[in-house]
């Protein structure tokens, strides 16, 4: 009776063992298989720039992914093939053209930026990959690279002739419905900023509820009808004092705080309006997807980067 | 034995990963009470790490903007300078840190009936710049030196 019983656990492990093996070579075979297309327009830096970036990136960012055996076997092989395919959207240094060139100085201070936060290379990688985790050191050399190419770039300021405003007779309004709008003048600037990155400055607004949010420390999450506006120029070349001064006006952009509204970018509302004549930017209404994304790096005050901070703890 | 179990305790919870500490709070302390006035321009400085906004009434607005020429009594300027520091939150930003010195410069009709400028210095934060007096003739040309930035 007894032994019967335990014949009958037994046969129950095994078929359980057997469905368990089959699924597991069921899913080895389908496992899916990354495919290296070939590069066209590869990245180009200094030597020990793209060291450090093909050590550290080009498993996911590159049409060079060198995966290690651990990495093909299901079910981790699922997860490493949707993060290169993600990853390879984003920006692919094997095809770094397909960024226009204007933007691709941007992209670069934006990848230092993810470096810098701990982003990037993702965490649960360089848990089974230390070797392509990034050093303090070579953080330093990928920060003095971005910020030379930059001066390069910003060193003689805007030094065209000032534009002065012609008014545009109706508010334009975002593809995402937000509507251009002159109030921020009269709201109080919660701070200003000066980039050396892009070789703008910046003046930032924040609405009543927004500056309420910021007297109470309640900005995790911000409240509904916080309203944040930024104002940004172009920085003229540092004058005989060293004051860096704006030259011509380059856009205005908005984020708006409404919980229910924009649950696909974390309850903000973006819009930006470029130039004088405040053009909405975007092609489709998920251009705020890419708002988001960068904005993820000041989660931790709600996801606006520009207000005045102080440290805690520690 | 029982510091291992505590040490093992805590580092599950760590990597539970409730929430990270929190390294930043909101300083709004350093936002500036404007009363009203308008943004006329601001500037800042990688010499002197300091960045500034200058604010002003509709008068100081006005001339600014350069839309007429000479000054008149009733115009308002404060200029407000703060420290400037490295964006904790992205590496090749700078923003405002604290409060360093509110300037205002105040146009009164003069005894002869021609407008004449005040000036004063309010130092914040324990800083202690000198208030000569042969500087303040120069900080107001300075101020009115100032052309309004360019908004949409
Ligand atoms: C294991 C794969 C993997 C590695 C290795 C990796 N990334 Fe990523 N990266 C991703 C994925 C997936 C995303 C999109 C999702 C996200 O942001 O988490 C991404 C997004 C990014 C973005 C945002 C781009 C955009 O336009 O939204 C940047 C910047 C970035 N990675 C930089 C880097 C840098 C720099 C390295 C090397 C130091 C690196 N990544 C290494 C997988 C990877
Ligand atoms: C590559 C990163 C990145 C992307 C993409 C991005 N931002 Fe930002 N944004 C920043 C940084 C960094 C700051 C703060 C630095 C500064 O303005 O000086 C900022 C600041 C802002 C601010 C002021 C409030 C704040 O968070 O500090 C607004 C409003 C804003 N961005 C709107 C937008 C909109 C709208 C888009 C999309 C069209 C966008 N951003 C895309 C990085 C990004």
């Amino acid at each position: 009776m007894n032994a019967l019983k335990h014949n009958r656990y037994r046969n129950a492990a095994a078929v359980v063992a057997g469905i368990l093996f089959t699924s597991f070579v069921v899913l080895q075979v389908n496992s899916p298989t990354i495919a290296n297309p070939p590069v066209t327009s590869e990245f180009h830096g200094p030597e020990e720039v793209t060291a450090i970036l093909k050590r550290s990136c080009y498993d996911c960012h590159s049409n060079e992914t060198n995966l290690r055996w651990y990495d093909k076997i299901a079910p981790f092989s699922y997860k490493v093939a949707a993060d290169v395919e993600e990853a390879r959207k984003r920006f692919n240094f094997s095809e770094w053209d397909s960024i226009p060139k204007g933007d691709q100085e941007g992209k670069l201070w934006y990848i230092v930026n993810m470096i810098d936060a701990g982003r990037m290379p993702l965490p649960e990688y360089t848990a089974t990959h230390p070797s392509a985790k990034v050093s303090p050191a070579e953080l330093g050399i990928l920060k003095k690279y971005v910020t030379e190419i930059s001066r390069k770039h910003y060193a003689t300021g805007d030094t065209a002739h000032i534009v002065g405003k012609p008014r545009v007779s109706q508010a334009p309004t975002s593809l995402n419905g937000i509507r251009y709008f002159d109030d921020y003048k009269n709201w109080k600037v919660i701070s200003s900023t000066g980039r050396a990155d892009n070789g703008t400055m910046r003046i930032i607004y924040g609405n009543d509820i927004a500056v309420k949010a910021l007297e109470q420390d309640k900005i995790r999450p911000w409240p509904d009808g916080a309203v944040i506006a930024k104002v940004v120029w172009n920085s003229q070349a540092p004058d005989a004092e060293g004051n860096v001064k704006p030259g011509n006006f380059n856009n205005v952009q908005i984020m708006v705080r409404d919980a229910k509204k924009f649950t696909e970018t974390e309850g903000w509302g973006f819009a930006r309006f470029n130039g004088l004549e405040l053009k909405p930017y975007g092609k489709t209404a998920s251009f705020a997807t890419a708002c988001m994304n960068c904005h993820q790096l000041a989660e931790e005050t709600g996801f606006v980067f520009d207000i005045p901070t102080k440290r805690v703890g520690r | 034995m029982k510091t291992n179990i505590l040490t093992l305790f805590l580092t599950v919870l760590t990597f539970a990963g409730c929430s990270e500490p929190r390294r930043l709070a909101p300083a709004p302390e350093t936002i500036f009470n404007d009363h009203d006035l308008q943004v006329v321009t601001s500037f800042h400085n990688d010499r002197t790490r300091t960045i500034s906004v200058l604010y002003g009434n509709d008068d100081a607005v006005a001339n600014a903007g350069k839309e007429r020429a000479g000054h008149v009594a009733g115009e308002v300027y404060k200029l407000v300078t703060w420290n400037l520091k490295g964006n904790p939150l992205w590496f090749g930003g700078n923003i405002n840190g604290s409060l360093v010195s509110e300037e205002t410069v105040t146009v009164v009709p003069g005894r002869d009936g021609s407008p004449q400028a005040g000036y004063t210095l309010e130092l914040r934060g324990g800083n202690n710049r000198e208030n000569a007096a042969g500087q303040k003739a120069e900080r107001i040309s300075f101020i009115f030196a100032q052309q309004a930035s360019v908004f949409p």
